[in-house]
């Protein structure tokens, strides 16, 4: 099975945030949680790059590891998913998260956060493909619809690519051998590994 | 020159970190490796691009310019936390990764990481063992050793009122909650290994969230009724004299012997006063605040949460381990002491036995016997009289 | 313990129409596009699918007026149609259910954005929800609104219409169109407009490109883009000089990114180190204001090298040898270093790489535009094209990026205070031509205007409509000031001297508003202002538009391709069309049969509507000029079914492919047709992919510099030299525009048909009403209808024949004022008096350059449109930027003890002070800031909150820069000055 990933090619992203505002309205996203950010840096001075960013769906999550529910779970694309019902919204996941994707729908005192939400990699939850409680939770399930995620769909430059990682890896090379440079690929080393980011496929999931 | 194509100092965020690796690898094989060259296709080089001047300490900018789609600088910065600049207005919302550092305990990485690392590899199962280790010592001795104490809480002639009303309320609401706390604290931390199999998911998820949220709100009343409990009983945990040659002989309570002589309280219990109620309480109290969010003037980003969270769960773990002695010392560990905080009376003998000055100084007046006003204690089981 | 699915696993169902495209994707010829072979090796494409039409379709939003259906039982459809914010011409896929947009879908088949979108059209599909829109027509009383019934609006509105049309004349209504107007309702409007019996009318594309349009029309024929954004893939190189496309056309960047894998070199100038510098192989900054130094830099550079392209310039191009002399004499590189700040090495590489990489291109927009002397600067680039041969040629060109989504349609053929459809002058010819069309009896429309020479005089343009108010009766250029100002489909914070605009609204009679979200203007009048300027009869109305989602009709993309918009949903809330308003506006006036003489009616909420698909037939039979004639509706809708059959780069058909529905052919034509498309539909003329190539044939799309300017000047001849025709004319030098004369003297009459001959007899190629000329000469004899002529590098007709650097009217240079100096003041320019010198003069005299001694300018926001109240109501993007906020250089700031994120007070020379946020970033230089322009809402520091009609307000308000933006107006086309005033900033206390 495939095995999930996304690229941010920093050569070309532009800070367009149509990755952000796809996601938002796809999944139709709370004000004030956003599953996808975009990051400049050396921002206005030569050198300048942007990067687009959302969970990574991590081979060896450490969301995952640290939730004291045990709500999350990997589907067999590694996508990383989670529990909205046993979720408890202690924020272990956010903590822990090097890319800060969980979110939260409250930043209240006494630790109120209410229920983690992050980038499902528009694979959905556990609630039945496509159902009304799946949307309402985690939004739209495009993957079982046989569509990719909303943001790199819609990528103003195709620079966020998404999608079963031998594709998107091989999408990417053709890019960077014709363009000679620019080779780096943002957060795989963190998210799966540093041996197996060059093999998408051989996945400890 | 006004004109700012060639780099001016690569902006404020962009300070260089020291070189890597000789070879200015972006991806250096040490944890926490934010990108890859996954394919091998190394930048552009300009011949003796990397034998210009100052290059480990070029900006973006400056390394662009002379190996165009270099961008370790950047992806440097990146790895060690900066924070970029980004639309929505949110903290920590320009940082891309979390910036490296070393929990005591945890690998240099990043550090969502490496408070995975102490948390998962230290906090949890060595606080989970102390506390069972604890528990199960706390066993032997029961069976071994049984009761401690011969005086029941009423032997003896007289009745002396060890806690008054108020002090027996601020101490068993701190009681309570405390036990609230702790139970829920264990289940959000050890609950998924010995609950969550037995009881499965959605059960396990729902009890936790309404304990996690209990945990939550209690803290703050935790807070309240710890500072009253450390008001109302700190004049007579100061040390006073005896206290060390009871500490010397553990209080006499290993041996057959009698107790060594205290004041009211002894000096263990002024130990788990100022380590238990005192330092850890602090503690725990203080991170208990950061982690709820309750002091102001914080930003509350990750950092702060991780280090709030990993001094919280050890203190806690501490108290915890003390307070389950002191618990076993309150129930069953001894006579009478759970009737003399139940009830507030204790009857000549116990005080005797167990706090010897402490007797002798009410015997002599200084202390009187009865300290709250004369008033009708409505017992329910009737036992205590008005006086 | 990992969890799984709860239950319903996807099972495989037939594959989904988004499946489908899905699988089309990017296409495989060009690698680092692809994404097509991506998604079918994805192994998700098949098999896995839920089909759309069997999958529950979840959805929150609801119907507007609430009834939306319960879930799962709605039937789904899905409607194609285009994004409503910008040029690029984004196609979007909707999926409605039950009448709710509950989805939308990327069209990878687009040939023009692969699905792709900047964060305003992936957040499109807010106005499904609307929610901050104005509901129903309202009113101002008693300085609140309040809701009335669509007929008391009409009534009332209508009423006043005729008092102020009885008092003083038809003049005394400014029309202002809206750029966001389909091609059908912009070219309403403008027929709207014209019956009413006026010529005070105008949209957008004054304050956008009319410099442009001017410039560039001038220099060469036709005021537009000359290629395509698919087209910069061919490029070698590209300057981007004042365009910043990373944020105003982030798609355009799909095309030039990846033309830059493939070893483009991208050299941008900008004041800003913007998000497109960040791409670029070399950044550029010179002071705002400084274009034409710069660009005669760099042309000094490339003839001092010889790189210009010297057959080219002898064979198509006029008076270039003049502008040579002008540059080497003035443009040396130290007077191109004191002007402009840009060292001789920069200058020199930039010319270099523009020479050595041809074909290369020019991108420009705002930067260049909006200036006193705009219409300079937008020749210069076009001289720097032509001495490089860059013009005509694939891979080169101006690609001259427009603003709205249809802001070329509606320069093309909607409402020009100084033409009618299709750029024809407003002269005697031209309006019988359209009266013709339209069916209408000249003489009525000429007893329409308040005298017959006010037919022929250009109206007010929008950037003025405010002194058309507040200017003394005696110095303006007709009759009556301006009495009513309806606002239709125009924010007021896009025009400068916003202080001045809050009195000129005080003053009116009647202020009508007709637009999805009006609230900008509504509360700008509800404000109170200064008692003596409040005018205590004005009425003012909020009529509710509907958007381009609640309609159909075709759009004009930047490239002059041509979409059609298949209508989304039904009218939210009780907004109606504006061609419906239109219509029942005019009907009320009493021309509403002559309105809508040749359209069907269709029936929309059980109101009569004009079928847009007549309307533009009407266009397709008038406007030969630009060629908008062979864009049939049939056609339209077939290239926007048949979509992914064109070619990524070139734009053509790739194959002969049927649409099923008309049963047309599409092989042989480019997307959407791309104007000019000669001829009648049945011509079949492919549309024109790039202007001026001689390389293909006039029915290939290829076409020569247009004769617009006469055959000689000075006894120099003005038509091309021999052999520079396009490939395949029978005429092999240069050639005038093609007449009836023209065509009889070559002796190609009799192969028109008798039918055709009788319309043909007397005319010439663009009112010859049966296109039979066009017919003759393009397909039988391959020439193009319009002529073979020269460019023209000196445009003798306008100020400064050869362009010529002067300082803004408020300058911070005073040494460079007294060096270049403003124009004369004009008495009567645009009906309105003008000033240029003297308002510059008293400004150095008042030694306004040490009191704001800060260059002010201003831009875009990717993620904010225009003047922003669409944008900034709609969630999704207005969570993006919640501030307003001005860019500020570290040392600057530093002087003035600022820092990142403090409040500060912008204060400018028209009395402004704006309160917003700093940032302090390395973006500007120190001498300048910027501000985005989209924010309107807060007012001199106060929030404007109270004053909008209830429920809706934005959600983000911020201080409108246009406040503060100062007087200075282009010699040509009286566009703004919005790119560069004077200010200073400081720490709010
Ligand atoms: N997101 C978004 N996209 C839009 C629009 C929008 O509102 N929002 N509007 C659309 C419209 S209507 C238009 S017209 C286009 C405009 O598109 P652009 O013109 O590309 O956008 P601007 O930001 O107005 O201006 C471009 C650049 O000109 C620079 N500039 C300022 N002064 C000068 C100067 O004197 N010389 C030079 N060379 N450059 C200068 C500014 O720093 C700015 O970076 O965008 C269209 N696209
Ligand atoms: N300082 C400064 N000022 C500038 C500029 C700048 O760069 N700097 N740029 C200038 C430029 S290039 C431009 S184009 C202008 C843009 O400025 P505007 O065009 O005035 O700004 P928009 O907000 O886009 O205005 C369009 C209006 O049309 C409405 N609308 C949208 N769709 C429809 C429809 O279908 N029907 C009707 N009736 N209304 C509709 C919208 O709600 C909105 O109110 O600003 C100019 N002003
Ligand atoms: C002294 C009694 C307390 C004990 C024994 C205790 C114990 C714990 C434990 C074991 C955890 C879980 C750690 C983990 O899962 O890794 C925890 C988390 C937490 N505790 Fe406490 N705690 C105490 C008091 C407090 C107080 C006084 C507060 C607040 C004022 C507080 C607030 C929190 C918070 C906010 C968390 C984070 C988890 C969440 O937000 O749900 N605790 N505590
Ligand atoms: C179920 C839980 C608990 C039980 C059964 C319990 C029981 C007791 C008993 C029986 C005494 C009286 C000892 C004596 O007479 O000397 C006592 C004293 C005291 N307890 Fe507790 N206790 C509990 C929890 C706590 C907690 C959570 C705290 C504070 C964090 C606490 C703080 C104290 C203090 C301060 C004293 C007075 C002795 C001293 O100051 O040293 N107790 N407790
Ligand atoms: S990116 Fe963060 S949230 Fe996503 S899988 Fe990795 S650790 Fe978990
Ligand atoms: S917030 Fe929810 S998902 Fe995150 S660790 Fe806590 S329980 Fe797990
Ligand atoms: S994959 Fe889907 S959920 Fe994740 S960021 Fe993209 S659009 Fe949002
Ligand atoms: S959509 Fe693409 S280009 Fe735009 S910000 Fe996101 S990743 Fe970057
Ligand atoms: S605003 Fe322009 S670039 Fe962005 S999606 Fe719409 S048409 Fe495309
Ligand atoms: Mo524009």
């Amino acid at each position: 099975m495939a095995r999930m990933k996304f690229i941010c090619d920093s050569e070309r992203c532009i800070e367009c945030n149509s990755c952000v505002t796809a996601c938002k309205n796809e999944h139709e996203v709370p004000w004030g949680v956003n599953r996808r950010r975009v990051v400049t840096l050396n921002d206005g001075v030569p050198g300048e790059r942007s990067v687009s960013v959302a969970c990574m769906h991590c081979s060896d999550a450490p969301c995952m590891a640290v939730c004291p529910v045990n709500c999350f779970y990997r589907t067999e694309e590694g996508v990383v998913l989670h529990d909205k019902d046993t979720c408890i919204g202690c924020g272990y996941c956010s903590y822990a998260c090097p890319f800060g994707a969980p979110q939260f729908p409250a930043a209240g005192t006494f630790g109120v956060r209410g229920k983690m939400d992050k980038c499902t990699f528009c694979a959905g939850g556990p609630e039945a493909h496509g159902s009304q409680a799946e949307f309402e939770k985690y939004g739209r399930n495009r993957l079982a619809e046989g569509k990719l995620p909303a943001c790199a769909e819609m990528c103003s430059t195709k620079a966020l690519l998404g999608g079963d990682g031998d594709v998107v890896a091989d999408i990417f090379r053709n890019r960077v051998l014709k363009r000679g440079k620019g080779a780096e690929v943002w957060g795989w080393g963190t998210a799966y590994g540093s041996k197996q980011a060059g093999q998408p496929q051989g996945a400890k999931s | 020159q006004s004109n700012a194509s060639a780099p001016a100092g690569g902006g404020a965020s962009t300070t260089t970190s020291a070189p890597a690796t000789p070879a200015d690898d972006p991806a250096p094989a040490t944890g926490g490796i934010q990108g890859q060259n996954i394919f091998d296709v190394k930048p552009e080089v300009k011949r003796d691009a990397s034998s210009e001047a100052g290059y480990m300490q070029q900006s973006n900018g400056q390394r662009n310019a002379v190996q165009p789609g270099n961008n370790s600088p950047m992806w440097r910065d990146v790895k060690n936390g900066v924070t970029g600049f980004t639309t929505l207005p949110y903290p920590e919302a320009g940082n891309l990764i979390q910036g490296q550092v070393q929990y005591p305990g945890s690998k240099f990485t990043t550090a969502g990481e490496a408070w995975r690392q102490v948390r998962n590899h230290w906090i949890v199962p060595y606080g989970g063992a102390l506390l069972l280790i604890v528990v199960l010592a706390l066993a032997i001795f029961y069976f071994t050793k049984g009761k401690l104490g011969h005086a029941d809480v009423t032997a003896g002639t007289g009745r002396i009122e060890r806690f008054t009303p108020f002090e027996r309320a601020a101490h068993w609401s701190n009681a309570i909650a405390f036990v609230i706390l702790a139970v829920s604290g264990i289940i959000m931390a050890f609950g998924k290994f010995f609950l969550l199999p037995v009881i499965g998911q959605t059960l396990f998820g729902y009890f936790t969230y309404l304990l996690k949220n209990l945990h939550n709100f209690v803290g703050p009343l935790f807070v309240v009724s710890l500072v009253i409990i450390f008001l109302t009983f700190l004049r007579d945990n100061f040390p006073q004299r005896g206290d060390l040659r009871w500490l010397v002989k553990l209080g006499g309570l290993m041996g057959k012997g009698p107790e060594v002589p205290s004041h009211r309280f002894n000096a263990g219990e002024k130990a788990v006063f100022w380590g238990g109620v005192f330092l850890l309480g602090t503690i725990v109290v203080a991170s208990g605040l950061v982690l709820d969010k309750l002091l102001p003037g914080l930003l509350y980003e990750r950092a702060t949460m991780q280090q709030a969270h990993m001094i919280h769960a050890v203190a806690a773990m501490l108290m915890m381990a003390v307070f389950l002695g002191h618990i076993y010392i309150g129930t069953i560990g001894m006579r009478g002491a759970y009737g003399a905080m139940r009830r507030g009376y204790v009857g000549e003998e116990w005080a005797r036995e167990h706090h010897e000055y402490w007797y002798e100084d009410i015997k002599a007046g200084k202390i009187p016997a009865q300290r709250s006003k004369a008033m009708t204690i409505v017992d329910d089981t009737q036992r205590v009289r008005p006086v | 313990m990992l969890l799984t699915k709860k239950s319903g696993a996807a099972s495989a169902h037939p594959r989904s129409p988004f499946v489908h495209s899905l699988q089309r994707g990017l296409t495989s010829a060009i690698p680092t596009m692809d994404r097509r072979a991506f998604l079918r090796r994805s192994g998700l494409g098949v098999g896995v699918g839920i089909a759309a039409g069997s999958l529950t379709l979840v959805k929150k939003a609801k119907a507007a007026d609430g009834k939306g259906p319960a879930v799962g039982e709605g039937r789904i459809e899905v409607k194609r149609t285009v994004c409503s914010h910008c040029s690029v011409g984004c196609a979007i896929d909707a999926v409605v259910e039950n009448g709710v947009w509950v989805r939308q879908e990327p069209v990878f088949d687009s040939p023009i954005n692969l699905g792709a979108h900047c964060a305003k059209g992936a957040a499109i599909r807010e106005h499904g929800h609307g929610e901050f829109r104005l509901r129903y027509p309202m009113k101002l009383v008693d300085g609140k609104y309040v809701r009335i019934p669509w007929d008391q609006a009409y009534n009332e509105i209508v009423a006043r219409l005729n008092e102020i049309r009885k008092a003083s004349g038809p003049d005394a209504v400014y029309w202002i169109g809206s750029s966001k107007h389909n091609n059908e309702q912009a070219y309403l409007m403008r027929k709207f407009v014209s019956l009413y019996g006026s010529n005070n009318c105008d949209h957008q594309a004054r304050i956008c490109h009319s410099t442009t349009v001017a410039g560039v029309a001038n220099t060469w024929g036709y005021g537009a883009m000359t290629n395509s954004y698919n087209d910069m893939q061919n490029s070698k190189a590209a300057l981007y000089i004042g365009s910043n496309a990373a944020e105003a056309h982030p798609v355009s960047m799909l095309h030039m990114l990846h033309a830059k894998e493939t070893g483009t070199k991208m050299i941008v100038v900008d004041p800003r180190f913007t998000r497109t510098a960040a791409k670029s192989d070399q950044y550029v900054r010179i002071r705002s204001g400084s274009d034409i130094p710069f660009l005669f830099g760099v042309l000094y550079h490339v003839f001092k090298n010889g790189w210009e392209d010297k057959k080219y310039l002898n064979d198509r191009v006029f008076g270039m040898d003049k502008v040579r002399e002008d540059v080497m004499a003035k443009w040396t590189p130290d007077k191109v270093e004191e002007a402009c700040g840009v060292p001789e090495a920069e200058v020199f590489k930039v010319a270099q790489t523009m020479a050595m990489n041809r074909p290369s291109t020019i991108v420009w927009c705002m930067g260049q535009t909006q200036h006193t002397i705009g219409n300079a600067m937008v020749r210069a680039s076009c001289i720097l094209q032509l001495a490089l041969g860059n013009i005509g040629v694939s891979g080169g060109g101006a690609n001259i990026f427009r603003g709205h989504d249809n802001v070329q349609g509606a320069t093309d053929v909607g409402p020009n205070p100084d033409s009618l459809p299709g750029y024809y002058g407003i002269v005697e010819g031209s309006w019988r031509h359209f009266a013709r069309v339209w069916g209408v009896d000249y003489d009525w429309i000429k007893g329409r205007f308040s005298n017959p020479g006010m037919m022929s005089k250009p109206g007010i343009t929008v950037s003025r409509w405010i002194d058309g108010i507040l200017e003394k009766n005696e110095m303006i250029d007709q009759d009556p000031n301006l009495k009513a100002v309806v606002f239709w489909g125009h924010a007021p914070n896009s025009q400068t001297r916003g202080l001045e605009m809050k009195k000129a609204m005080d003053k009116l009679d009647l202020l009508v508003v007709i637009d999805p979200y009006p609230s900008a203007t509504a509360a700008m009048a509800a404000m109170p202002g200064k008692p003596e300027d409040q005018n205590p009869n004005r009425g003012v109305y909020l009529l509710p538009a509907a958007t381009q989602f609640e309609t159909s009709g075709s759009v004009t993309a930047s490239n002059r391709s041509i979409q059609w918009r298949e209508k989304v949903i039904e009218p939210l809330w009780e907004s109606r069309s504006d061609h419906m308003i239109m219509y029942q506006l005019a009907d009320k006036l009493g021309f509403g049969k002559e309105l809508v003489k040749n359209y069907k009616m269709q029936k929309v909420k059980g109101m009569d509507e004009p079928v847009p698909e007549d309307i533009l037939r009407e266009i397709n039979k008038s406007v030969w000029t630009i060629g908008y004639t062979g864009q049939s509706p049939e056609r339209l809708k077939a290239h926007m079914k048949l979509m992914a059959h064109f070619d990524v780069k070139t734009l053509k058909a790739k194959a002969s492919v049927k649409d099923p529905v008309t049963g047309y052919d599409i092989a042989g034509d480019y997307f959407g047709l791309p104007w000019p498309c000669f001829g009648n539909p049945e011509l079949k003329h492919p549309g024109s992919p790039n202007l001026y190539d001689t390389t293909k044939h006039v029915m290939d799309g290829g076409g020569c510099f247009r004769a617009n300017f006469g055959v000689e000047k000075d006894g120099v001849n003005l038509l091309a030299e021999d052999g520079s025709h396009s490939v395949g004319s029978d005429i092999t030098t240069g050639y005038p525009e093609v007449d009836h004369v023209f065509v009889k003297k070559l002796g190609w009459w009799n192969e028109l048909t008798p039918a055709e001959q009788a319309l043909a007899e007397g005319k010439n190629w663009k009112t010859d009403p049966s296109g039979g000329l066009i017919r003759v000469v393009m397909k039988n004899h391959g020439v193009h209808p319009f002529g073979n002529a020269k460019a023209r590098a000196v445009v003798w007709n306008f100020p400064d024949p050869i362009p010529q650097h002067r300082e803004a009217l408020y300058s911070t240079r005073p040494d460079l004022v007294a060096k270049y100096p403003s124009h004369d003041d004009k008495k009567a320019f645009w009906r309105l008096p003008t000033l240029y010198k003297t308002l510059q003069q008293q400004n150095i005299a008042d030694k306004l350059h040490e009191k704001f001694p800060l260059i002010l300018t201003s831009g875009r926001l990717v993620e904010y449109e225009g003047g922003g109240e669409e944008t900034r109501a709609n969630p999704w993007l207005a969570e993006l930027q919640q501030e307003a906020y001005v860019e500020i250089n570290p040392k600057t700031a530093a002087a003035r003890n600022i820092r990142n994120g403090d409040r500060v007070w912008l204060k400018s020379p028209t009395g402004a002070q704006l309160n917003v946020q700093a940032m302090v970033t390395e973006r500007v230089g120190p001498d300048t800031v910027w501000m985005p322009f989209h924010f309107s809402g807060r007012w001199q520091g106060a929030d404007m909150l109270a004053y909008y009609p209830s429920g809706a307000a934005p959600v983000v308000r911020g201080e409108a820069v246009n406040t503060a933006t100062t007087y200075g107006y282009d010699s040509v086309t009286m566009m703004q000055e919005t790119k560069t005033t004077i200010c200073n900033v400081e720490k709010v206390a």
